[in-house]
């Protein structure tokens, strides 16, 4: 196994994804099931869908555990896009099934996932989480550490290929190459 | 140019021995600090080698943070959000303290909750012998010889799993199968233990069963399907922590073998180093996690 260190960090910065950033809301107790239906390939608009679900519909989820989220990708290009929520009415009547019909369906074919995000914020009325102190604290830590790392990376290289450069000119001066000039 | 170069070459070679500056037409001076510098890398080259270790590096576990069973299940489930809930499966990874080159645990055993329940199995036998009522009530979805023949040679193949008993292995060869179920891996033979006589122990043995087995001091084995509520999976892997723990203490004494870390994960998630409690004092309820994906 990898060493421990460096496994948690990666988990603490996969944890932080899911926890911080677009698509971090709650959504109102109605809310009962959301159902995402776009193509297996791009062409034809349902790249927007695909975003969605890789980089948001996580955070939904997590924020929002006993919501179930359902995917379905056809093979169809010319098929349908689009995002369906389904609501249990909470007022008088409730003969309608809320299974069978979605209450909001929004078309997101050529659409992108900021977008789609958007339009499902203000169709339910969903209220979007702020990080904590905490978690800011934890994403500017996080964000010092990649600079640094980068900046070891480029001193580490030069080393390196300065190293290899002189290991290179020495050869060349034995005579063991003979591809130089 | 190419052959003065090559004639150089050679000549350096000569001039390791003191004899050749001697030599009127050696190369110039500026070889010699050069030579130096070769003999000089050569001694650094030739350190002791360091000796090898028999145990497996341990870190830690203080230093990792570790989760609660409903924690962790929270998290993973938000990974897999939108994956086929069939194929997605819950997995452990158990680390051990162990010797590199001792005895390696290995077994098979039935979970509480089986991770893999549609296995769809074929047997081919006399369909109104004792063998064919066995397997049936083993869960053996297909039992026969002829009509299990000509659905397979019509091209429907709806089984995951093929057995045959040992006295209808000479028709099952003469109907020609091999060519069908051949390339699917299918095709019952007494060299992949599908050949049999007891024909329900075996069915038995394949419905439920799931194998594990340690390597490089890890054993790791699918414990549950992503469908499963917290109880569910927590029964599963006390289960599984139980039979391990038993196949530890048979092993001779002198070998000792300690579980160091467990670690659950899932098909598309990070893997998260369990505390060994259900349920923390900031975890959300389990009935929010029993629901469907």
């Amino acid at each position: 196994m990898v060493n421990i260190v460096s496994r948690m960090r990666r988990l603490r910065g996969k944890l932080l994804w899911i926890r911080v950033g677009p698509g971090a809301l709650v959504f109102p107790s109605e809310v009962s099931k959301i159902s995402l239906q776009f193509a297996k390939r791009l062409q034809g608009g349902h790249g927007g869908a695909r975003k969605f679900w890789r980089e948001m519909l996580p955070r939904i989820k997590f924020r929002n555990p006993s919501i179930p989220i359902e995917v379905l990708r056809h093979t169809d290009a010319d098929g349908p896009a689009k995002l369906d929520i389904y609501t249990t009415k909470t007022t008088s009547d409730s003969t309608a099934p809320s299974s069978s019909e979605p209450t909001h369906s929004i078309d997101v074919k050529m659409v992108n996932e900021s977008a789609i995000l958007q339009e499902l914020i203000a169709k339910t009325g969903a209220t979007v989480l702020k990080p904590t102190a905490e978690e800011e604290e934890e994403l500017r830590d996080m964000a010092e550490f990649q600079g640094r790392s980068e900046k070891d990376r480029v001193e580490v290289r030069d080393k390196l290929m300065a190293q290899r450069r002189e290991e290179e000119l020495l050869r060349l001066a034995r005579g063991e190459i003979a591809t130089a000039s | 140019m190419a052959p003065s170069r090559s004639f150089l070459a050679p000549l350096s070679r000569i001039t390791t021995c003191a004899i050749s500056i001697s030599k009127p037409d050696a190369p110039r001076l500026a070889l010699l600090p050069l030579q130096s510098i070769r003999c000089a890398s050569q001694k650094s080259a030739g350190t002791k080698k360091k000796k090898a270790r028999n145990t497996y590096v341990q870190y830690d576990t203080k230093k990792a943070e570790q989760f609660s069973l409903v924690d962790a299940m929270h998290y993973i489930r938000a990974f897999e959000v939108g994956r086929d809930p069939k194929s997605s499966k819950y997995e452990m990874a158990i680390r051990l303290r162990s010797l590199k080159n001792g005895p390696v645990i290995r077994n098979r055993m039935r979970l509480p909750h089986p991770v893999k329940t549609d296995i769809r199995i074929c047997v081919i036998c006399p369909p109104d012998s004792k063998h064919a009522t066995e397997a049936r009530a083993a869960g053996a979805v297909l039992v026969g010889e002829d009509e299990v023949f000509d659905q397979v040679k019509e091209g429907i193949v709806n089984f995951d799993r093929c057995i045959c008993h040992s006295e209808s292995l000479q028709k099952m060869n003469k109907a020609g199968l091999g060519r069908i179920l051949g390339p699917k891996g299918l095709m019952p033979s007494s060299k992949t233990g599908t050949v049999v006589t007891n024909v329900a122990a075996t069915v038995k043995g394949m419905v439920g069963a799931s194998e594990y087995r340690e390597k490089l001091g890890v054993i790791r084995m699918p414990v549950g399907q992503l469908g499963y509520t917290p109880d569910e999976l927590s029964t599963n892997v006390k289960a599984f922590m139980e039979t391990l723990k038993k196949d530890i203490a048979q092993l001779s004494d002198r070998i000792s073998k300690e579980i160091h870390e467990v670690v659950l994960s899932s098909t598309n998630s990070p893997g998260f180093s369990l505390n060994g409690e259900f349920k923390g004092p900031d975890s959300i309820s389990t009935k929010d996690l029993s629901g469907p994906l």
